[in-house]
C-alpha cells in the first residue's frame, strides 16, 4: 500500500463524512413526514418506525396547501419574468455600450444586490401601504425583483461580455435590426446565462420569507410564511412541518440537482 | 439618424429600464429610510412624529440591547466566514480530483444552499431540542449541554447559530473556491512537481496565491450575507435567551414590524447598510488588488 493509496482513501473517506454531515439534517426532516406523531416526540428519541402518510392527510385538513403553493408559484414566476425582462436586455446593454458610465452602472447594480432587506422593507412597507398595493402578492414580485433584476443585469453583463460582438454586427451588416440582431444573434449565444439567472431568481424568490411575511395576507401567503405560522401554531407537529416542508423544499432541490452545471456556472461568471 | 447614434439610442433604451426600477423602487425607499430616521415616528401615534434630528442613531450606539445586537452580528460574522473558509478550502482541495464520485458529491453537498433559510433554522432547531431532538436529547441526557438544551443555553446559542450557518452555507465557500482551483494554471502545477515540489510546497507557493481572487470573492459574498442574517436565527432563537443571539436585522425588525417604531428601526437598517458597504468596499479593492497581482500586471 503507498502512501498515494492512502491519501487517496483518506480523501474519500473525509468526502464520506462531508456528505453524511451535510446531508443527514435534510434527511430528519424529509423523514419527519413519515413519522406518527408518538416516533417524533418519543422520550428517548426513537430511529425505527413504521411510514405512515398521516401527516399528509393532516397538512390538507388544516391547510389550504394548494393556494399556498399557488402564491409561492406567481410570486417566484412573477419576479422571475419580471426580473429577465429588465435585466436581460440591460446587460446587453452595459457589454456593449463604449460609454464610460457603463462600468460605473454595472457596479452600481451589484451593490443593490447587497442591501439588507430590512433596510428596503421597512420604508416599502409605508409606500405599499400608501398605493394600497399592501397584502398582495403583486407587492412582493416588486421588492424580488428590484433586487434580482439588478443582480441579472449584473450577471448577464458578464456573460454578453465574454461574447464576441461581431456575431451581432455581422448580422447588422447583413440589415437585420437592431432588435433583431439582440433577439436572434445574441440571445441564443447566452442561453446558459439565461439558465443561471432564471435559476438564482427562482431560488430567492421562493426561499425568501421576509418580504412575504409582511406584506402578503392571509389569501396571498405563500408556503415559506405557512411554515412559519405553522411552527407558532399549538397543534403542528415536527412531522407536518415535516411534510409541509416537501411542498417547499423538494421543487427547488430537484431544479438544482438537475440544471446544477449552469448554476456553479453562473455563480463563477458573476465573480470577474 | 447615422448607424452610430442609432445604435447609442437603442443601448441607452435597453438599459434605462432596469435602472429607473431600481431607482424608484430599491433608491427611493432607501432615501426615504434615511429621512424617517431623523424622526421620533411610531405608526402606533403617527401624530406625535416630531424631528428627532440624529437621537435614534445615539440611542443605538448607547441603549446596551442595540450594543449587543451589533457585538453579536460581529462575532456572528467572523466566526461563520472563518469556518466556512476552513471547511470549504478543504472540501474544494478533496472534490478536486474530477472523477465521477466527486462530481456527485459536489451536486450533493450543494442540498443545504438550497433549502430555504427558513426550514434550516427549524430542521435545527428541531434536532437540537433537549427534550426529543435526536441530537439534542443525547447531549443533553449526557450532561454535554444545558439540561434546555444549546439554543436555550445563554453561553453556547450564538455558537449554535454560527454551526448552523457553516451547515447552511459551506457547500457554497466550497463550490466558489472549487472553481478558483480549476481556473489553475495546469503548466505551473506540473512544472512544479517536476521540479520535485511538495504538496504543502505546492499549495503554499503557487495554489493560496493565485487562489486569492477566488478566497476574496467567497470571503465578500458570505461577510456581507452574514452581517445581514436573519432569517434562520429568527426562526432558531428569536435573538433568545435574552438577548444573546440577537442580531443586528432581528433587532431592526423587531422595533419596525413588531413595536412599529419606524425612526429607530429605520437608523437601525442604514448602520448595518453603512457597515455593509464599508466591507463591501474595502472587499473590492482588495479584489482588484489580487487580480492585477495575479495577472502580473
Amino acid at each position: 500500500m503507498t502512501a498515494k493509496y492512502w491519501f487517496q482513501a483518506g480523501r474519500r473517506a473525509f468526502l464520506v463524512i462531508m456528505l453524511v454531515f451535510f446531508l443527514a439534517p435534510f434527511l430528519w426532516l424529509a423523514t419527519t413526514a413519515y413519522k406518527p406523531s408518538s416516533a417524533i416526540f418519543s422520550i428517548p428519541p426513537t430511529f425505527g418506525f413504521s411510514p405512515t402518510l398521516d401527516q399528509f392527510r393532516t397538512i390538507f385538513r388544516l391547510f389550504d396547501v394548494w393556494s399556498l403553493l399557488r402564491s409561492s408559484v406567481l410570486i417566484a414566476a412573477g419576479s422571475v419574468i419580471l426580473s429577465l425582462a429588465l435585466g436581460v436586455p440591460a446587460g446587453y446593454a452595459l457589454a456593449r455600450s463604449k460609454s464610460r458610465y457603463a462600468m460605473g452602472i454595472a457596479y452600481f447594480l451589484m451593490a443593490i444586490r447587497m442591501i439588507p432587506s430590512v433596510a428596503a422593507l421597512i420604508p416599502f412597507y409605508l409606500m405599499m401601504r400608501d398605493i394600497g398595493l399592501l397584502g398582495s402578492w403583486m407587492s412582493v414580485v416588486l421588492i424580488n425583483s428590484m433586487l434580482n433584476s439588478a443582480f441579472v443585469t449584473w450577471l448577464m453583463f458578464s456573460y454578453f461580455r465574454g461574447l464576441p460582438p461581431e456575431l451581432e454586427e455581422a448580422a447588422l451588416t447583413d440589415g437585420c435590426s437592431q432588435f433583431g440582431a439582440f433577439f436572434k444573434v445574441a440571445l441564443p449565444a447566452v442561453r446558459a446565462g439565461i439558465i443561471a439567472c432564471v435559476l438564482f431568481c427562482l431560488m430567492f424568490s421562493w426561499n425568501d420569507f421576509l418580504y412575504p411575511m409582511f406584506l402578503t395576507r392571509l389569501e396571498s401567503k405563500p408556503l415559506s410564511v405557512a411554515l412559519l405560522s405553522a411552527y407558532g401554531t399549538k397543534d403542528i407537529t415536527w412531522g407536518t412541518l415535516g411534510a409541509l416542508a416537501h411542498f417547499s423544499t423538494i421543487p427547488i432541490v430537484i431544479v438544482i440537482l438537475f440544471l446544477n452545471r449552469y448554476f456553479v456556472q453562473g455563480l463563477t461568471k458573476g465573480i470577474h | 439618424m447615422p448607424f452610430a447614434a442609432r445604435r447609442k439610442l437603442f443601448l441607452v433604451i435597453m438599459a434605462v429600464p432596469v435602472v429607473a426600477y431600481v431607482l424608484v423602487v430599491g433608491i427611493w425607499p432607501l432615501a426615504q429610510g434615511i429621512w424617517y430616521s431623523l424622526y421620533d415616528y411610531n405608526l402606533i401615534r403617527p401624530q406625535r412624529t416630531k424631528f428627532a434630528g440624529l437621537d435614534n442613531y445615539v440611542e443605538i450606539i448607547t441603549d446596551p440591547v442595540s450594543r449587543q445586537a451589533l457585538i453579536n452580528t460581529a462575532i456572528f460574522t467572523l466566526g461563520a466566514v472563518f469556518f466556512e473558509l476552513l471547511l470549504g478550502f478543504l472540501l474544494a482541495l478533496a472534490l478536486w480530483r474530477d472523477d465521477r464520485f466527486n462530481r456527485l458529491a459536489l451536486a450533493l453537498i450543494l442540498i443545504p444552499v438550497t433549502i430555504t433559510p427558513l426550514v434550516v433554522g427549524l430542521i435545527f432547531k428541531g434536532l437540537l431540542a433537549a427534550d426529543y431532538g435526536m441530537i439534542g436529547y443525547f447531549l443533553a441526557e449526557w450532561g454535554l449541554t444545558d439540561p434546555r438544551g444549546l439554543l436555550a443555553d445563554q453561553h453556547a446559542a450564538l455558537a449554535t447559530l454560527i454551526f448552523i450557518d457553516v451547515w447552511e452555507w459551506t457547500p457554497l465557500v466550497a463550490l466558489i473556491l472549487l472553481a478558483g482551483l480549476k481556473a489553475l494554471p495546469s503548466d505551473i502545477l506540473e512544472a512544479a512537481s517536476v521540479d520535485g515540489a511538495t504538496g504543502a510546497q505546492k499549495l503554499r507557493i503557487i495554489v493560496i496565491p493565485l487562489m486569492l481572487p477566488a478566497v476574496l470573492l467567497a470571503l465578500i459574498l458570505r461577510t456581507v450575507d452574514a452581517f445581514r442574517v436573519f432569517d434562520t436565527v429568527y426562526v432558531a432563537t428569536g435573538g433568545g435567551p435574552g438577548n444573546a443571539t440577537n442580531t443586528l436585522m432581528l433587532h431592526a425588525v423587531k422595533q419596525g414590524l413588531e413595536f412599529f417604531n419606524i425612526g429607530r428601526a429605520s437608523a437601525i437598517a442604514n448602520l448595518t447598510l453603512l457597515i455593509i458597504a464599508v466591507i463591501a468596499a474595502a472587499f473590492v479593492m482588495m479584489i482588484r488588488h489580487a487580480d492585477r497581482k495575479a495577472n502580473g500586471k
